[in-house]
């Protein structure tokens, strides 16, 4: 591939064969990419994302490059991310898009191993699930409802007040 | 006070290592002078409340050993736990295989590919299943995967090319594989998914919208139809809504043999059934424990995932361990968090079902008392971890029990007494029934051992009078005494003296103590700071006009309560005064610092516990409430409450947020109550009719083991 090269540059190929040329730190933030050049250097010609096509890629892309200058997460990051479903600003503009294009990113961040833009989507997708009834969640993604009634007696008593009994003193 | 800890290691790690040696010539200005002041100070603030009936002795007894405080240490467990569970969690897991894997490939480019391959087949499997699930287009996939398989090396550019041209996303099958219909007939974008509980937001395009939210409807109806009405043949079913939704929306230009299945999965997918079990794990453990619990009942995919003790433990520990996360490491913090031991394999759901009605207990008040027998006099303070509880008594013992049933008393410190105690005798249980408050539900008192079979520990150091305030963490207990001095004890080595703190003029009210500083305060008006492990005296503080009452001590700050009706935040690097927040009329007995150090809690002969902002020095609100002085606080953070136990018998729960009164506890002994302490399942209060009293929120609990550190 005759692929004109600056130096801190890099080529990528989306699954379905386009080029997307973009700045090494940018790409950097992809660990997978990363450890890979660290490890083995420059291939010198594009390098194929085969699980993730073009458009997928060009909107992550996007996220890293508005987050390139972000610092790398740390252990302690990884403690506290569970810890709100707060989402900045631009992030939460960023996931607006369908559920389709925002489950494909949230692979793709899963695949690039891009840890916090997987928390971003993973907390627009728990964002989507919060204080829903067990209705509305089937109807936000389209689930069946496959339980017996039964099956949902029981489980709506288990989720109750958990009884209280007393043993003897 | 649970997390001096914290704010000492924090302490430790600013302060360069210079010594605080005192300098007598500026630590010490006019000593003699100020004390003068002081016993006059003494004498004014004397009349507490309870004052006619007792003779002078009593009185001086009152200001010199009632008024006391301590505060608990940090617990070096959480930091562990918090650790571990980033390891166990399985999301790092996978990534870490897959970076890892992959280093060890030899070349970049093919290593990507073989990556991708295995990666893209893990997904598929999830995938297929999918399909097999919803739209049967098991042999649409199972083709385009072999295509992706064998598409060829080097030639990934040329895979668009291959046999399904209407795909437009050859990636990520599970997704896209379901799109391909709508996507070559309608190529504007579907709805957005909402914010939280916000409705999704729908394209300007009106036609698509429409389309969408027939899609969806039909999609549920069938959904319902399936479930309640007559079991039809659900292919029939699928077809005659098929044609309903899409005829009313009039975009199909296609054959309808053309048309899979798969299309009714356009907008609306299901995440578990799309993502890796690590993906769907993250997304739920972003929940709160009611949605969580939700997510579970709707549908059986859905309540497998949303049963996994990862998520549950993520869960549970978030919404009863907020604080700890926050970043405040406390690592002697030796009060009890009540999130559970990490083993593998617990239940961390049921563990939440168990900590759920422990709070139901909380906040309707019912406990259990469990009285402990065994001191001959007052029990001024007290201190209690999972396993065992420390009492301090004017009967000059230190007494440490077991804090399991039948709760026995396992050690007594003190004097070697020849006298054999006579043990509760007066200890008829009375339950004045007062209407407003919450009595026990079951009262139980241990017998006390017989008094013979506890021997007093001869060892070669104990205090000479009333032990009136202590504090422990996992290394030392330090106890203050009337006899002027304190006692720091090893904990580990069977509660052996190490050294006696020798400096105060008067009785030791209060202590507290971090990573590098024991703090004491007395009758005497001053404050000692000590080193904790030399012992040596750092510095003198002087500044107040009465009887120091409390101390609290977080990082460099320290704040001080006295009878003389001010309590004082001071800079324990330089000893000076910084602010001072005065109560409206009289002495203050007992003070409390939050783990953030940005509130002081103030308690006194003002029968009100004043809420200062440590900032601004302004007095934020008052919790009434007492009807008599205030004599102990403590600040539960980690579960927002404020327990206080007051000279008009009771012990009383306050919110720690709003400041309202949540719990009263009036008449659970015959006396005043001088101590008041707290984890997440129980108080622990002292009284002058020399007993404790566990008022245990978690009595007889089906599963509160469980909650056990």
């Amino acid at each position: 591939m005759a692929v004109a090269q600056v130096q801190d540059q890099l080529t990528l190929t989306s699954s379905d064969g386009v080029d997307i040329t973009v700045d090494r730190d940018i790409a950097d933030r992809s660990l997978l990419i990363k450890n890979m050049l660290s490890d083995l250097g420059d291939p010198g010609e594009p390098i194929p994302i085969p699980n993730v096509n073009e458009s997928v890629l060009k909107k992550v892309i996007e996220w890293c490059t508005h987050h390139r200058s972000d610092a790398p997460s740390t252990g302690e990051e990884d403690d506290n991310r569970r810890k709100t479903t707060d989402i900045d600003e631009w992030d939460q503009k960023f996931m607006q898009v369908d559920q389709e294009m925002l489950f494909e990113i949230i692979l793709a961040a899963n695949f690039l191993d891009i840890k916090a833009l997987l928390d971003v989507g993973c907390k627009t997708v728990a964002n989507m699930i919060k204080g829903k009834s067990p209705d509305e969640i089937r109807k936000t993604f389209n689930i069946q409802n496959d339980f017996t009634p039964e099956e949902e007696d029981q489980i709506r008593r288990e989720n109750e007040w958990a009884e209280e009994y007393e043993s003897p003193p | 006070m649970t997390f001096t800890d914290f704010g000492a290691s924090h302490a430790a790690r600013r302060r360069p290592s210079f010594g605080l040696k005192a300098r007598p010539g500026t630590a010490f200005p006019g000593g003699v002078s100020t004390q003068n002041t002081t016993w006059a100070q003494t004498a004014a603030w004397q009349p507490l409340g309870a004052g006619g009936s007792d003779d002078n002795t009593v009185l001086y007894e009152d200001s010199s050993e009632r008024l006391y405080r301590y505060v608990n240490v940090g617990e070096d467990e959480y930091s562990g736990h918090v650790l571990e569970e980033t390891h166990i969690f399985p999301s790092p897991v996978t990534r870490h295989r897959s970076t890892k894997s992959f280093s060890s490939l030899r070349q970049g480019v093919d290593g990507l590919r073989a990556l991708g391959r295995r990666l893209s087949v893990t997904i598929r499997r999830k995938s297929s299943k999918h399909c097999l699930h919803v739209c049967q287009g098991e042999s649409y996939q199972d083709d385009s995967t072999t295509t992706r398989h064998h598409g060829g090396r080097g030639n990934w550019e040329g895979r668009s090319k291959n046999s399904y041209s209407i795909n437009r996303r050859p990636s990520l099958h599970s997704v896209s594989a379901l799109q391909n219909f709508y996507a070559s007939t309608c190529r504007t974008a579907p709805p957005i998914p909402g914010n939280g509980s916000e409705p999704p937001v729908f394209p300007d395009d009106l036609t698509r919208g429409a389309a969408a939210r027939a899609a969806a409807a039909a999609q549920n109806e069938m959904a319902k139809a399936e479930r309640a009405g007559p079991r039809v043949d659900s292919k029939l079913l699928d077809l005659v809504i098929t044609r309903d939704s899409e005829s009313g929306i009039d975009i199909d230009i296609r054959d309808r043999s053309e048309i899979s299945d798969s299309e009714f999965a356009i907008l609306r997918i299901d995440p578990v059934e799309c993502f890796p079990t690590e993906i769907v794990a993250q997304i739920l453990s972003y929940l709160d424990p009611e949605s969580l619990l939700r997510t579970g009942t709707v549908s059986r995919s859905w309540h497998r995932e949303a049963s996994s003790h990862h998520v549950w433990r993520t869960v549970f520990r978030r919404e009863y361990g907020a604080h700890f996360q926050g970043g405040m490491s406390t690592k002697r913090k030796t009060q009890s968090t009540g999130l559970g031991k990490t083993l593998p394999n617990q239940d961390w759901k049921r563990m939440f079902f168990v900590r759920r009605a422990l709070e139901h207990r909380w906040k309707t008040g019912r406990a259990a008392a469990i009285y402990l027998h065994g001191h001959r006099d007052s029990v001024y303070c007290v201190q209690f971890d999972e396993n065992k509880i420390i009492t301090g008594s004017r009967d000059r013992t230190i007494r440490v029990w077991d804090a399991h049933y039948p709760w026995p008393c396992l050690k007594v410190i003190g004097a070697p007494t020849g006298d054999t105690p006579d043990a509760t005798t007066n200890m008829a249980t009375n339950h004045p029934a007062q209407s407003s408050g919450r009595s026990p539900f079951l009262t139980i008192c241990p017998p006390s051992k017989p008094t013979t079979s506890i021997v007093p520990e001869q060892t070669s150091d104990y205090h000479k009078a009333s032990i009136l305030c202590l504090q422990f963490d996992e290394e030392i207990m330090v106890t203050g005494s009337s006899d002027f001095t304190c006692i720091v004890w090893d904990i580990k080595n069977d509660y052996r003296p190490i050294r006696r703190l020798v400096g105060h003029q008067a009785g030791v009210l209060d202590i507290c103590f971090d990573d590098k500083y024991i703090v004491s305060c007395s009758k005497d008006t001053t404050i000692c700071v000590w080193d904790r492990y030399s012992g040596e005296l750092l510095k003198k503080l002087f500044g107040h006009r009465g009887p120091v009452n409390a101390v609290q001590l977080r990082g460099d700050l320290l704040v001080s309560a006295s009878g003389d009706g001010v309590a004082k935040l001071w800079n324990i690097i330089s000893g000076l005064c910084v602010k001072e927040f005065p109560s409206k009329d009289r002495g203050l007995a007992c003070v409390e610092f939050s783990e953030d150090a940005r509130t002081i809690l103030a308690g006194g002969n003002d029968q009100v516990i004043y809420q200062f902002d440590t900032n601004t020095g302004e007095l934020v609100k008052e919790l009434n409430g007492h009807s008599s002085l205030v004599r102990s606080l403590h600040l539960d953070d980690l579960n927002n409450r404020v327990i206080s136990g007051s000279y008009d018998m009771s012990v009383k729960v306050f919110n720690a947020k709003t400041g309202e009164l949540s719990i009263n506890l009036p008449g659970w002994t015959t006396s005043w109550m001088l101590s008041a302490k707290s984890d997440y399942r129980r108080i622990i209060a002292t009284s002058q009719d020399s007993r404790a009293v566990i008022m245990d929120f978690g009595f007889g609990l089906d599963g509160i083991e469980l909650l056990e550190e």
